[in-house]
């Protein structure tokens, strides 16, 4: 199965099972090597990379939930060029395509990042996030000047900007829409005692997205994707994304808790959608169905021929 | 690092506090050495119906290892398992301690934790006629250690966190390993380096180790949660943890 998830123009981004981690829950390259088995993903999203390196937090970064948790890392991160340097080797490995997130700062951090990742092989495209809070004229100058690389830009929008940015954004020249980067909250530590703000995961955040991508499907162009993102924790999950309006989904800490279940969601998505596409009875695929099993069921076993001859 | 399944074999009520737990793991974890940990979850009947109240994987420091693939957990008495109650678990997770070669003495120190991720390698120290010495400091001091080999000695400290024979206990060991509360270690590790300097002429490099056990998202890399500044580097607790030379461990 092939599905492009970039609009038409420019390069393609076609990938064969539309789902993939988010941002900032799979690492830069294959820190999850033995734990998941990446030919089964669409594409890998890296971790956030700025321009200058980052330092992580200070203080306390993780605060557990109920049925979630919130985090505040600082994104840390070597910066673009030793993100480059390190990680080449091993995403030229992968079996799957390359998404670098990178965040977007400045029009001017960006522009000298797109010439940079414009030459760069391995990276199959490029993730923008924009930052929470940004002025929508900020926003849409920053879209504009990573939309002149030559490798699809696909855009993360805030959460609470999202309606506001998303028809600016994609006039702007973003190839396809990721909705969305969690919400933003904040909690007690129960150690410090003290209120730490950072970003809230769990699978509360879905039936919040999924709104918004069905209406914004309704509202932006019909040929600019949508990939939705949040709250996403089981195949059903995934397959509300679809229903809504997305073309693919990215997973995000539900990962962290259980690693197969990314691997599960893809193999699940990948057989519901191509059965979908071929007018089967939605019970012909289940998750637990190898690919052994699914190629079977396509081609006619070579008894039955004899058969017909 | 792999995910494997493990079952809960037996529960045993060790004091009024804790418990343990014998689990049933798979032979890749047998081998598993002291510093090393497991993030565990607990496996829901119905994979469909999985449960995400706790959502993120507990971090498990086994102190003992068996032969025939039991490792042992030590856990609080109010955490409800049962017997035959199916867990899947990522591990090993983080690198072993490295002790020196001519380890004799080893001195052992819980600060306002319980001493788990250093229980381990009693045994193996024990056997290797290690001279092992535990000091409770802050509310460790309430931790009840009558399970513990008789060999291994149990300072428990005053309130100002010193003890008799401070002096010469710090000069005799040949390594230090210590557990401070999770929330506030690097403030623990602090007070530990500043008794360790107050006392000792230096304290050298490869000497002193504090380890972490803050809870991890992802335990594998990928998150970058538990990233710690040392001196000149950064490091991750899950990789490359979760003991740290407190020499070059920032502790501000």
């Amino acid at each position: 199965m092939a599905i492009e998830i970039v609009r038409p123009g420019k390069y393609s981004l076609i990938v064969s099972t539309p789902v993939m981690p988010a941002a900032g829950t799979l690492g830069f390259a294959d820190s999850y090597k033995g734990l998941i088995d990446y030919e089964k993903l669409g594409a890998l999203v890296t971790n956030p990379v700025t321009v200058d390196a980052w330092n992580p937090a200070a203080g306390t970064r993780m605060i557990p939930l109920d049925a979630g948790v919130l985090l505040h890392t600082g994104l840390p991160n070597p910066g673009l060029n030793r993100v480059l340097s390190r990680n080449r080797k091993a995403w030229a490995n992968l079996p799957i395509p390359v998404i670098l997130h990178l965040v977007g700062t400045t029009v001017r951090q960006i522009e000298g990042a797109s010439s940079l990742l414009d030459e760069v092989d391995e990276v199959a495209a490029v993730e923008l996030g924009l930052s929470d809070g940004l002025e929508a004229v900020e926003a849409l100058a920053i879209v504009r000047a990573a939309a002149k690389m030559e490798k699809p830009l696909l855009v993360r929008l805030p959460f609470y900007e999202c309606q506001q940015l998303a028809l600016p954004v994609a006039e702007a020249g973003a190839d396809a829409l990721v909705m969305t980067a969690a919400p933003r909250g904040t909690a007690r530590d129960a150690h410090s005692g003290r209120l730490i703000s950072g970003r809230v995961y769990g699978p509360l955040i879905k039936p919040m997205i999924l709104r918004m991508v069905g209406r914004l499907r309704r509202e932006i162009p019909e040929e600019l994707p949508i990939i939705g993102c949040g709250g996403i924790h089981s195949p059903q999950d995934a397959r509300d994304y679809i229903e809504a309006g997305a073309i693919a989904v990215q997973v995000d800490t539900a990962t962290w808790a259980q690693p197969k279940m990314l691997e599960r969601i893809a193999r699940d998505l990948g057989g519901w959608i191509a059965t979908r596409q071929k007018d089967a009875l939605l019970d012909e695929w289940n998750p637990d169905m190898g690919h052994t099993e699914a190629l079977q069921r396509r081609v006619t076993p070579p008894s039955a021929n004899a058969d017909t001859t | 690092m792999r995910e494997t399944q493990a079952y809960i074999e037996r529960i045993k009520r060790i004091n009024r506090d804790r418990q343990r737990l014998e689990l049933a793991v798979d032979q890749s974890l047998s081998s598993i050495l002291p510093g090393q940990a497991l993030l565990v979850r607990r496996i829901e009947k119905d994979y469909e119906a999985e449960r995400w109240d706790p959502y993120l994987r507990a971090l498990w420091f086994p102190v003992e290892a068996h032969a025939s693939n039991i490792l042992t957990i030590e856990l609080p008495a109010n955490e409800q398992f049962v017997p035959g109650q199916l867990l899947s678990v990522i591990g090993p997770v983080g690198q072993p301690f490295r002790f020196r070669q001519k380890l004799r003495n080893i001195l052992l120190i819980a600060y306002h934790s319980p001493p788990i991720p250093l229980l381990l390698m009693l045994r193996s120290l024990l056997e290797r006629q290690a001279s092992v010495t535990m000091v409770l400091m802050g509310s460790a001091r309430q931790y009840e250690t009558d399970h513990l080999p008789v060999e291994v000695e149990i300072i428990i400290a005053e309130d100002n966190l010193t003890w008799s024979d401070m002096v010469m206990t710090l000069g005799w060991a040949d390594q230090v390993f210590a557990v401070a509360g999770p929330g506030d270690e690097l403030k623990y590790f602090a007070d530990i380096m500043r008794l360790m300097r107050e006392r000792r002429n230096d304290v050298p490099v490869n000497y002193a180790f504090g380890v972490l056990q803050r809870p991890l998202p992802c335990g594998v890399g990928a998150c970058h949660a538990c990233m710690l500044n040392l001196s000149g580097s950064k490091r991750l607790q899950c990789v490359d943890g979760p003991a740290f030379d407190l020499t070059t461990l920032r502790l501000n």
